[in-house]
């Protein structure tokens, strides 16, 4: 089951570095174990997030592409779809059914012909646009909602942060 | 505020985890498909109960043996293929059919719209399959393809692959004629929702709309036998799509479907 796995874990991780998406870099930590990658997601232009550089890890299961992976952002991050401790909390990261955040029925759902590509891509959108309805960050949602200006200084103090300038 | 629930996010997860316990549990004890089972071996799960022991005897004139699968929600879609390829190792005309049919379904699936990319792996794998149980002419070779595909399909990366595909050409075939198929679905839904919500995904069951699909998109006629509770002391059979001469027998017990072998 694993060799299927790492199979087309080769395979994706092929495609991304040859035709990589705007603002996205990924791939394994190390050659020895393709089911741990680190990506790189640039922040979306002409919101509060450009300009940043944001780490982040996935953990692929044995079953993938069966099963979806983990994503878990290592930098800090404030975002009403990121838990505290960076976890990443959208629907594309789970199978129908699976339904930790209530998710909306037309929502896009995890299936073996969604990639690491897709998931990244729905990141990106994700930054650019919270989803406020289902919070992961109950207080990052209700600062989104209720008052964002205060909400945009601190995620550029966190892009700045990224990036290793002062604070 | 009522919708930020971040605790019970945790909690679900939690739940979440527990269930995928139990699924491993059910997966370490039973194989992806068994061995051939005398019919009658229903019987004993149903010791004492008179509606059942009269429907599984009134089946037993019928069939002969069954084979199970695992209830892993994949389970029509594992039986129809098992037992599909089945019956083609040892008809070689249809299985030609079949094998010209599989070889151009890739490029059908990419025209409506299917990644190319992910779908690649899932059909190589698929022909893989197909082709490691070519129906063979020389003595005694038909039962050496079976044990091929009694093996093949106990191996989770084939056997998974096989279904994955499955599930594609079925999501396939319901966007292919979804006006038509619009009609049989619950709820708001729409075809694109249904598709990505109920078939694509793994390990979720089917209605009888996946089984009519997918049995129009290969043109192979299946008929279920359905083992239920229902008056009348005998099996309600049902044939997809009506009117086919079946190659493909199924008994299906309220969420879960086994293979049959007639008489």
């Amino acid at each position: 089951m694993a060799g299927s796995a790492l199979r087309r874990l080769m395979a994706e991780y092929k495609q991304l570095t040859l035709d990589p998406p705007e603002g996205i870099v990924a791939g394994p930590i190390s050659e020895d174990n393709f089911f741990e990658w680190e990506a790189l997601i640039a922040g979306p232009e002409g919101t509060c997030f450009e300009g940043g550089v944001f780490p982040a890890r996935l953990v692929f299961p044995p079953d993938y592409p069966l099963s979806p992976p983990k994503m878990k952002f290592t930098c800090d991050m404030f975002h009403p779809n990121i838990f505290v401790d960076g976890r990443v909390c959208i629907s594309i990261l789970h199978a129908p059914g699976d339904d930790p955040m209530g998710y909306e029925l037309s929502a896009e759902r995890w299936s073996p012909v969604q990639s690491v590509e897709k998931i990244l891509l729905s990141v990106v959108s994700m930054l650019a646009e919270p989803n406020d309805e289902s919070g992961a960050n109950v207080d990052a949602a209700i600062m989104w909602r209720e008052r964002r200006e205060e909400f945009n200084i601190i995620a550029r103090r966190l892009v700045r942060k990224t990036l290793g300038l002062p604070t | 505020m009522e919708t930020f629930k971040a605790n019970d996010a945790n909690r679900d997860e939690l739940i979440m985890q527990q269930q995928r316990e139990i699924e491993k549990e059910i997966s370490d004890s039973t194989p992806l498909v068994s061995d051939q089972l005398p019919l009658t071996c229903l019987k004993a799960e149903y010791n004492g109960d008179d509606i059942f022991t009269a429907k599984i005897q009134d089946l037993a004139k019928r069939y002969k043996y069954m084979r199970r699968t695992r209830p892993d929600g994949n389970c029509f879609f594992r039986a129809f293929a098992y037992s599909y390829l089945e019956y083609l190792t040892c008809n070689s005309h249809a299985y030609q059919e079949f094998l010209r049919l599989a070889e151009g379904s890739k490029d059908k699936l990419i025209e409506l719209g299917f990644p190319s990319f992910t779908l690649e792996d899932f059909h190589e794998t698929f022909m893989e399959v197909v082709k490691r149980v070519c129906p063979k002419s020389s003595a005694g070779a038909s039962e050496i393809v079976q044990t091929e595909l009694h093996k093949v399909f106990n191996e989770q990366g084939y056997s998974d692959y096989v279904v994955v595909y499955l599930r594609l050409i079925t999501s396939g075939q319901l966007q292919e004629d979804a006006n038509f198929y619009q009609n049989f679905i619950e709820g708001s839904f729409t075809i694109e929702e249904f598709r990505h919500q109920e078939v694509e995904p793994m390990y979720k069951e089917s209605d009888h709309i996946h089984i009519i699909a997918l049995c129009t998109a290969l043109s192979a006629g299946v008929r279920v036998e359905y083992l239920d509770r229902g008056e009348g002391g005998s099996v309600k059979t049902h044939d997809f799509p009506e009117g086919t001469d079946p190659k493909v027998f199924l008994i299906y017990r309220p969420g879960h479907y086994d293979i049959l072998y007639p008489i």
